[in-house]
């Protein structure tokens, strides 16, 4: 029997060169189609049927590994790459095939001969592999965003400044709106303070007052006035900041 | 009388000097004959004078925490004048009771004694005084000896980083598996492509302990690093340098810039799908340089953590230039990133980071 196989890689040139040293190897399997990006293999997969894929891990769109959680029953999947240490971990333990960029003859030759094994026996495509992946995902480090706010987006004059959440000093309520206070300055934010308020991270940014957010990070001081509510210093601004006795307890182990 | 924070130790101190400071006046007064009372009586009223004024002071320092040195001064005042009258009160409660003596309000000797009492009250407090300026200035020295230390540690941890996150072994391995493709398919091209890397490699290397180098040279790395890129992504990426001759001899702090580029492709437009564009452009204006990089790639999302590079150019930026020197980070229109570097044109502060 005749196999089929994808090879899917935003880089022309890595594919090419994947492509020469695999009929080189193994003159029989037929490329029968080259995607330049996740969704592309994806389709490539649905329209071919290719018994096996060999999928980049690092592509624009879908990644690799997104590809390969979709279509973990229909094929066998080889993953390349160029430097992913712990996916390769993840692989190395849960026996699952990888190459790594650039790719050697020796390793691919090996490659093939497990792959060949595996289609000769006529096994189902391992569907665990959709478990394995899922697991490498979920704990690679920085992957995708983070449950809490990382960029303050402010009005610039003409044009959406970001600010990094950690240069904040503190946030006042401004009517509808917030004002953020940094080292530079105040800028107006275009969220009223709940909002905001429940995408900060608590962790490092307590709310103060009904109308006052502050970094913690910032804090210089805390006091307490003659009428029962706290009063922050600040590292580096002049200015005093009012805790209400609602949010008190924040500072009582300090 | 460090209104700032109240230590115990310090509010203890302040009362042995009390009780020292009014042994001393009642010894004044007895030995140069001010007033006619023995020794005994002089010092029970200067203590209670002196203990009451005391007490008052700490007391209303401790209810009303003032920051500002007139509202200090102003409290200071209210505690010596209702520390003299509760002191006069309890002074003749003393006397009355253990000597039978009976200060009278209308006598010569009753003003004598307030007048004293403030008179006293005043120089010890500003004994007081004095001594805790002395107390803060020591706490600065520390708080400014503290500082200079943590500024070198940060300097030398921006040092370490900038060498782990200088090269990417993503960028290197890729590079390299082109370059073996290249020398089968299109040899001149695989050429070029490691003399670009070798130089990328190089500059980086070479500029782990920077001296200043020439924006220049800076952008000649630069431009060896997008090439290379170049070839790996085709169409799905274009460049433009835009350098005026008037900042090229320009010395400019090494990496800086590096950062960024290498931000707006890994992040922005590698992974799109369709690719985009990046764009240097410098600036040369009255006292500063002014470089901005821009690209249509994905942009930054609110809740995307910034990467290592950029925290690492704003550190290395307020180690450098302190707050002369900025980095701004827009969202560029319709879509992407602008990151804008202003550096001042004549102080590099140091060249230790």
């Amino acid at each position: 029997m005749m196999y089929k196989a994808i090879i899917a890689d935003d880089e022309k040139e890595l594919r090419t060169y994947l492509k020469s040293i695999l009929s080189e190897i193994w003159p029989e399997l037929m490329i029968c189609g080259e995607a330049k990006n996740g969704k592309e293999a994806l389709e490539l997969v649905e329209s071919k049927r290719p018994q096996i894929a060999f999928l980049d891990i690092r592509m624009p769109g879908l990644s690799g590994m997104e590809v390969a959680k979709r279509i973990a029953g229909l094929c066998r999947i080889v993953f390349v790459t160029a430097f992913d240490q712990y996916a390769v971990e993840a692989f190395e333990r849960e026996a699952v095939d990888y190459l790594l960029k650039p790719v050697s003859k020796d390793r691919l030759i090996q490659t093939i001969q497990r792959l060949k094994n595996q289609l000769n026996s006529s096994t189902e495509p391992p569907a665990r592999l959709a478990e394995v992946v899922e697991q490498v995902l979920s704990k690679l480090p920085g992957r995708g965003g983070s449950h809490f706010l990382r960029w303050i987006k402010t009005q610039d004059k003409d044009s959406v400044r970001l600010i990094p959440v950690e240069e904040a000093d503190y946030f006042k309520a401004e009517d509808k709106y917030t004002l953020v206070i940094t080292k530079e300055g105040e800028s107006l934010i275009k969220k009223n303070i709940k909002e905001l308020a429940q995408e900060l991270d608590p962790a490092q940014f307590w709310q103060i007052h009904r109308g006052t957010i502050v970094n913690v990070s910032k804090i210089d001081k805390v006091s307490r006035s003659l009428t029962g509510r706290g009063i922050l210093k600040l590292k580096d601004r002049p200015e005093f900041l009012t805790v209400s006795r609602n949010y008190l307890h924040l500072f009582k182990q300090m | 009388m460090d209104a700032h924070n109240i230590n115990p130790r310090n509010v203890l101190k302040d009362l042995v000097y009390t009780i020292i400071i009014s042994t001393l006046i009642a010894a004044f007064l007895t030995f140069t004959g001010i007033t006619t009372k023995s020794f005994v009586i002089n010092l029970i009223v200067s203590q209670s004078f002196g203990l009451s004024i005391y007490s008052m002071i700490h007391f209303l320092l401790w209810i009303f925490k003032p920051e500002k040195m007139a509202s200090v001064a102003f409290i200071v005042m209210i505690g010596i004048a209702s520390g003299t009258l509760i002191g006069l009160q309890i002074g003749s409660f003393v006397l009355q009771q253990i000597f039978s003596i009976v200060l009278k309000q209308p006598e010569k000797s009753f003003l004598q004694t307030i007048i004293l009492a403030i008179t006293f009250g005043s120089v010890a407090s500003y004994f007081f005084y004095a001594k805790s300026r002395l107390r803060i200035s020591k706490g600065e020295i520390q708080q400014e000896r503290i500082k200079r230390l943590s500024s070198e540690k940060e300097a030398l941890e921006a040092n370490l980083r900038l060498l782990q996150a200088q090269i990417e072994p993503h960028f290197l391995f890729n590079t390299l598996s082109n370059v073996l493709s290249l020398i089968d398919t299109n040899p001149a091209s695989g050429k070029s492509m490691l003399v670009d890397l070798i130089h990328y490699l190089r500059t980086s290397l070479s500029r782990t302990f920077p001296d200043p180098i020439t924006l220049d040279q800076e952008m000649d790395m630069i431009k060896a690093y997008l090439n290379i890129q170049k070839i790996r992504m085709g169409e799905r990426l274009h460049f433009e340098i835009e350098l005026p001759d008037a900042v090229r001899q320009h010395s400019f702090p090494p990496m800086l810039l590096q950062p960024l580029v290498e931000n707006a492709v890994r992040h922005g437009l590698e992974p799109k799908m369709e690719g985009g564009e990046i764009m240097i452009k410098a600036l040369d204006e009255a006292d500063l340089i002014r470089i901005e990089v821009v690209d249509t790639g994905l942009g930054f999302s609110s809740f995307q953590k910034p990467g290592v590079g950029i925290g690492n150019v704003r550190e290395r930026i307020k180690l450098l230039y302190g707050e002369k020197g900025r980095l701004i980070i827009q969202e560029n229109e319709p879509n992407g990133v602008r990151a804008i570097i202003e550096v001042p044109k004549h102080d590099v502060q140091s060249h230790h980071c």
